[in-house]
């Protein structure tokens, strides 16, 4: 009856007027820049953190949220008009979706595609209501010395799940540690690596870090490929699939649900890995596996089913231990610390309404998503239409004013300068910026656990392994990097995360 | 992309790595390491740094050693006008307001592509200045000048 009672709470505060509004103001941001390629989530988040500074925590973190999942649902629209991943993670949407828009059957697939979102949001709330109350209190029993512990696994297995080479990602995070470690140190307030810039001495934002790396640097990679695209104007007949479409669609929905919910909560998880592995079930499962790419409609229910409950059920260990499981979450984290709040374990008992509040608008914001897609599908379309020419020097001229805002400071826009050039250098060498912005944001908490543990152990190392819930988590840190060794699993890592 | 006697890429990587952490090592040479129960503000940068030092040589020694495809020539037009965008606002945001360095901004970031006209930019750098100053200025109350002081 508690988690009911919750959930109440956290309707009544997801239902509050001003929060209705922001989560609306969250959700249609989300469906714009999903429907848009070339703009992620990561950045667009970035872009709006200086501006909820104003805005009470719950207000915040629920349009934050809305942007994320709801650039799930304009991601697939694209894919299926244009044949264009609007996100990553509708790259799979792509095959059957695009085919059957091509068959005359566009409509369908958008409207598949949404109902498959909605019901997968509908569950991961529920996924997340169920599970957060457990973990929270196992949370409660942790020391510094437990919490050092689950930073570290949380920080190794996003490198394990996530893109790209294991050792790059890992020397990426240490890289994040570092840019984190710069600024006063709290214990003893001696200036560290700030070479004499004032501006140095609170630390680096991660703001202007995560719109160099992220949002410019991706533009001036993408301004080399000459632009192509294709916008195949067709005219959307009926939005309301046919009965059997929903039967077909229906049992790859729940799989794809089921899948994308738990691949979530995995660190390192998030909507870019479940859509994959969806496909992949379904086609192993489908009596006749040649009708995939060529417009199979489970083709499209299940990895979009999938994405969705990927991209809720990856904010549980952010509300329930404070550790982010990608990027985006750790962005989150960033805007929890500007609002003054600490994530960590305690921060379901002590910050309730925000954490129920947060859980409970992801089902408004989806209901208010299957409203803003099918019905408006046109205008999301016609925004297709805007040449990425206009759009890239607009999202220049908003990610400097955002980095400003921040602080009120030029040195940001500056730094966030440098991280460009070095964002456009890591894209050149093939390395994955996203652990860096984890190690960044983790690195202070890394650093203040593993000291304080310290202090209470007297510096003795294996109090680490002495105490059982620690020695647990790190025991599941040393399989995840002794698996990475074996040469069958990472063929089959290579598979699985293969684009 | 053509194929190299070496990899590139990580070689360039390692460099980086051994780089950064050579700077760091440089950087905090004076602070007071301490020890494991008591660490001094220098302790996690220096431990940190050992370890990227390890991870750089660790990669530019396999990318002198293994074959791979080389890196997509840089393309100089997309970068240095993204960068000089950004400069160039940085440089004249609190000095002439942000009408100005925002028309002036898009206008140097449209030469990103080869694909702008020089007249279809100007009108658009006008029409976003205003609506960046509305949104910004008028109804998020950053504070910043809108016109030179």
């Amino acid at each position: 009856m508690e988690l009911f009672n919750n959930l109440l709470m956290g309707l009544s505060t997801a239902l509050e007027l001003n929060n209705l509004v922001f989560c609306l103001i969250g959700v249609v941001i989300g469906t714009a820049i999903g429907v848009l390629p070339g703009i992620g989530p990561i950045p667009t988040v970035a872009l709006l953190l200086p501006f909820t500074f104003s805005l009470s925590p719950p207000s915040a973190m629920i349009m934050l949220a809305g942007i994320f999942y709801g650039a799930q649902y304009g991601g697939s629209t694209t894919a299926i008009l244009v044949n264009v991943p609007g996100e990553t993670s509708s790259v799979v949407t792509c095959i059957d979706g695009h085919e059957m828009a091509k068959q005359g059957k566009a409509g369908t697939a958008l409207a598949i595609a949404a109902i498959a979102s909605f019901f997968a949001g509908t569950m991961a709330t529920i996924v997340i209501a169920v599970l957060s109350v457990p973990l929270s209190v196992l949370a409660l029993k942790f020391t510094a010395v437990e919490y050092f512990s689950l930073l570290v696994l949380g920080l190794i297995a996003a490198v394990v799940l996530a893109h790209g080479s294991v050792a790059k990602s890992l020397a990426m995070v240490l890289l994040g540690l570092l840019l984190g470690l710069v600024g006063i140190d709290v214990s003893s307030g001696v200036a560290r690596m700030t070479f004499g810039i004032p501006a140095l001495s609170d630390g680096l934002d991660f703001v202007p870090i995560a719109m160099g790396l992220f949002g410019l640097g991706e533009i001036i990679a993408n301004l080399e490929r000459p632009s192509e695209r294709r916008v195949v104007s067709q005219s959307i007949r009926s939005l309301i699939p046919s009965r059997e479409d929903l039967r077909a669609a229906f049992p790859a929905m729940v799989r794809g649900t089921t899948l994308g919910s738990v691949l979530g909560v995995l660190p390192g998880g998030g909507a870019a890995l479940p859509p994959f592995s969806s496909y992949a079930l379904e086609k192993k499962l489908a009596r006749d596996p040649s009708r995939f790419g060529k417009g199979a409609i489970e083709g499209v229910a299940g990895p979009e089913a999938a994405n969705n409950a990927g991209a809720q059920t990856s904010f549980i260990p952010l509300l329930t231990l404070g550790i982010p499981a990608n990027a985006l979450m750790a962005l989150m984290i960033g805007a929890l610390m500007m609002q003054g709040i600490q994530p960590g374990p305690q921060i379901m008992t002590e910050q309730p309404k925000l954490v129920w509040g947060v859980i409970a608008s992801m089902w408004v914001g989806n209901l208010m998503l299957l409203v803003i897609n099918l019905p408006l599908i046109g205008l999301w379309v016609s925004m297709l239409k805007i040449p990425y020419r206009l759009l890239f020097p607009a999202i220049v001229l908003f990610c400097c004013i955002g980095t400003y805002g921040i602080a009120n400071s030029l040195f940001n826009v500056w730094l966030m300068m440098g991280c460009a050039l070095i964002g456009y250098f890591f894209i050149k060498i093939g390395v994955e910026p996203a652990p860096l912005l984890l190690g960044l944001v983790l690195g202070p908490q890394l650093e203040e656990n593993f000291r304080r543990a310290m202090l209470i152990a007297d510096g003795d190392f294996t109090v680490f392994l002495s105490r059982p819930i620690s020695a647990v988590i790190l025991a599941v840190v040393a399989i995840l990097l002794l698996a990475m060794l074996s040469p069958q699993i990472l063929k089959t890592r290579k598979q699985a995360l293969a684009e | 992309m053509t194929r190299s006697r070496i990899d590139l890429q990580d070689l360039l990587f390692g460099l980086f790595l051994v780089a950064v952490a050579a700077g760091t090592l440089v950087a905090t040479r004076k602070l007071a390491i301490g020890h494991a129960a008591d660490m001094g503000p220098g302790y996690m940068p220096r431990v940190v740094a050992l370890a990227l030092m390890g991870f750089g040589l660790f990669f530019s020694g396999r990318g002198l050693w293994r074959m791979r495809a080389g890196i997509a020539p840089v393309q100089l037009r997309p970068l240095l006008a993204i960068l000089a965008s950004v400069g160039v606002f940085a440089l004249t945001a609190e000095r002439l307001g942000l009408a100005i360095a925002s028309v002036v901004a898009v206008i140097l970031a449209s030469f990103a592509t080869r694909e702008g006209r020089l007249i279809e930019a100007i009108v658009f750098a006008i029409v976003l200045s205003g609506a960046a100053v509305l949104l910004f200025v008028k109804l998020l109350g950053l504070p910043i000048p809108i016109w030179p002081r």
